[in-house]
């Protein structure tokens, strides 16, 4: 009863408190720290050094106390909307870089155009590229928590049974490799071990034939505004590809992103592209793996990259803002980006990190070494989901054997209607 | 014998009538009884029902996304629905889908509920829970499974088949297969309900009226076509209007499936509705997109109940 009693006095102090908040001066420090919500979605060892991190930057000052409350990925996404139209949303939240500019366009989050302004928010050093899949019509409207080229994944065990030793550095190379790799035993004309998997929609991350157009020279939206799929190199990658894939076999067709990474893990292919979660699943299915980038095209060496943002959600007030604001300088700092890194397993976000500074995780240490080549994928495009399902019907159909130039030419259509859309 | 105590048999007494007993008496009374009894449920439904309903039809007007301001717009959302060719696509693929389910899963019910309702058929009662089961498995749960059975790499189906030189590939990724898979699944999940309802009527039917028919001669097809039709034309009509309807409203299976691929070929209209809603956060075209399909399914459902109801006439 005594504490049933104390917690009501608290309460009953604290709503005095928001009451002389509301009534003039805006929130000084006597009223306590500013208390932010934040949801995310790090359900594995990465939300437990999130954790620390925060454990950490709360007893580091008295002004912000943070308090997380985790959901999956797929909850925060599917809770959001209506958790902000009740008034009862976090403050600060993290979500799928992809899914930021369909809320940012929306007003659902905060503009941070003078945070990554000032200079000791920390953001100067920021991968250039991660922060630009958090810029819709110019305008920054969240952070980067994570930012990750996708690589290829290859099993040493298959390497060594075809006496590769070297990991192929362009796509010719790539593609005799993958030939090598894949074996038909019993000769009826569908290999039973295949050197690569290359699906043909609903990618990792959808990010496969964004990497290979790059390689050549091609993209598919630029300045979030103008299709740019419909063009000479794109359609270049798309035959090189198609062929490789019907003439030499070196991949199953008909794959989407799951069933690669299923493919990978029973061991029936022998490379993969794909995210550093396919580090646990090759060990879950004790896969001897390596890590290299996507070899480079005859233009360029990119990937693209997968990310998670944080924002600001639109209900936090003044003083919430400048409290999660400040979490976020504390966030990117030199040795807290470090610790996230090797916790998280992702490169470090600040590009004056090193390899050397995380090698005592050699997953981040490759990735860290290939980040570099990372693009951030179709930046600004709030209905990134649309433009990627219609880029999914050129690329499956083309590889079904389709006429690339009409493939392209309706792509590129139905692309900039959906752009025009938004 | 000296554990038990006797007890006098209770004596039957008469439940009084509804509010039959006050000195007020009367209608009002007995009327204020019943709409207390359904003030519950009445409370429950404003709420979670016509309230909604109402709001849904209010943001159709406007561009809500769920938070910020909101915009009156008119009838544009409307419009958009009967011209983005996206939102067509599904509408026609939400009609093939109806087109192909209704008839294959009334018929395959009938035809189950006819062989569960013959005597000649042994361990009836042990078909009748086997053929009910895919019914009470969750849509989710049984989309699951078959995702498992259909996977070209690792599926048990394919496996199967390929021993017999069969390969069906990855239907749920083909353009042409994914729709029907889709309906195939869905039929096998639902078809027991639509069956145990044919059961229903087909045990109201009097034998004697097969015993005179087999008498004056008539074979088992004119049998089924002179008595069992026409007797379970209510019955037929209740459930190809309930299977209609819920063909209207598929979207858990392919949700799980196909998430509407590949390429958009089993986007039907309530999966559009989600996806305009939820991920695209555009309230207000959902809610319009909703209306759309509330009203085709009330128009839908009139035509038939009329059509079934004028041949009920017709037989009597």
């Amino acid at each position: 009863m005594k504490k049933l009693l104390a917690a009501a006095a608290v309460l009953a102090a604290a709503s005095l408190g928001l009451a002389a908040c509301s009534s003039g001066d805006a929130g000084t420090a006597a009223d306590g720290p500013v208390q932010l919500t934040f949801w995310h979605g790090y359900t594995e060892a990465d939300g437990d050094v999130l954790q620390s991190i925060i454990d950490d930057f709360n007893a580091s000052q008295d002004e912000v106390e943070v308090s997380t409350e985790v959901k999956t990925w797929a909850v925060i996404d599917d809770t959001l909307l209506t958790a902000l139209s009740a008034d009862q949303g976090p403050d600060v939240v993290a979500m799928p870089a992809e899914r930021l500019p369909v809320y940012a366009a929306k007003g659902a989050f905060a503009d941070l155009t003078d945070f990554y302004a000032s200079a000791d928010s920390n953001t100067a050093e920021l991968n250039p590229q991660a922060v630009e899949m958090e810029t819709v019509d110019g305008t920054a409207y969240g952070v980067p928590t994570g930012f990750v080229p996708l690589a290829v994944y290859y099993n040493k065990a298959l390497f060594d049974a075809a006496g590769i030793t070297a990991f192929p550095t362009t796509w010719d190379e790539w593609v005799d490799t993958a030939k090598k790799l894949t074996v038909d035993e019993n000769g009826d004309g569908t290999p039973e071990q295949y050197g690569m998997v290359l699906p043909d929609h609903a990618t990792v991350a959808n990010g496969v034939w964004p990497s290979l157009f790059y390689g050549n020279g091609g993209d598919i939206v630029e300045d979030g505004t103008t299709a740019v799929l419909d063009s000479p190199e794109n359609a270049e990658t798309l035959k090189y590809w198609a062929d490789a894939v019907a003439n030499d076999k070196i991949s199953p067709t008909g794959v989407d992103g799951v069933g690669a990474d299923g493919l990978f893990s029973s061991g029936k292919v022998a490379m993969t592209i794909g995210g550093p979660w396919m580090s646990s699943i090759a060990t879950e299915n004790s896969i001897d793996y390596g890590i290299a980038a996507i070899p480079a095209g005859p233009v360029d060496q990119a990937a693209s990259a997968i990310g998670v943002s944080m924002g600001i959600t639109a209900q936090a007030d003044d003083a919430k803002v400048a409290a999660a604001e400040k979490f976020f300088s504390y966030f990117f700092s030199e040795d807290v980006a470090t610790e996230w890194s090797l916790g998280s397993g992702w490169p470090p976000l600040r590009t004056d990190i090193p390899a050397s500074a995380v090698e005592s995780n050699p997953t981040v240490a490759a990735l860290t070494e290939i980040s570099g080549t990372s693009r951030a994928l179709l930046p600004g495009v709030v209905n990134s989901s649309d433009v990627l399902t219609e880029m999914d019907v050129v690329t499956q159909k083309a590889l079904a054997g389709g006429d690339i130039p009409s493939l392209l030419s309706d792509g590129q259509k139905a692309i900039q209607a959906t752009l025009d859309d938004q | 014998m000296t554990t038990h105590t006797t007890r006098p048999a209770r004596r039957y007494r008469p439940p009084g009538q509804l509010g039959g007993r006050g000195p007020l008496g009367g209608q009002a009374k007995r009327r204020l009884t019943i709409v207390g009894f359904l003030l519950p449920a009445l409370a429950i439904l404003v709420l979670f029902v016509f309230w909604p309903m109402i709001s849904a039809l209010r943001l159709s007007f406007t561009d809500a996304s769920g938070f910020g301001r909101e915009k009156y717009i008119g009838f544009d959302n409307y419009v958009q629905v009967f011209t983005d060719p996206d939102i067509l696509r599904a509408m026609g693929n939400t009609v093939l889908y109806t087109v192909m389910f209704t008839p294959a899963a009334v018929i395959l019910a009938l035809l189950l509920a006819m062989a569960l309702n013959s005597p000649k058929l042994p361990l009836r009662g042990v078909f009748r829970t086997w053929l009910f089961l895919p019914f009470i498995v969750s849509l989710a749960v049984a989309a699951f499974a078959w995702q498992y059975l259909l996977d070209p790499q690792v599926g048990l189906l394919n496996y199967w088949l390929s021993t017999f030189g069969i390969r069906i590939g990855n239907v749920l990724q083909d353009p042409v297969l994914a729709m029907p898979t889709v309906v195939l699944v869905a039929v096998w999940k639902n078809f027991a309900f639509y069956m145990i309802v044919f059961l229903a009527g087909l045990q109201e039917i009097p034998g004697s009226l097969y015993e005179a028919a087999k008498m004056d001669g008539a074979g088992p097809w004119s049998r089924f076509r002179n008595i069992t039709l026409p007797l379970l034309n209510n019955t037929t009509g209740f459930v190809l209007i309930i299977a209609t309807i819920a063909a209207l409203q598929a979207f858990d299976q392919i949700y799980v499936l196909t998430g509407g691929g590949p390429y958009r070929s089993t986007q039907t209209v309530v999966m559009q509705i989600y996806q305009s809603g939820f991920k695209d956060l555009d309230l207000g075209f959902a809610s319009a997109l909703s209306y759309v399909l509330l009203v085709a399914t009330l128009i839908l459902s009139l035509v038939q109940f009329f059509i079934t109801g004028r041949r009920e006439k017709d037989t009597v």
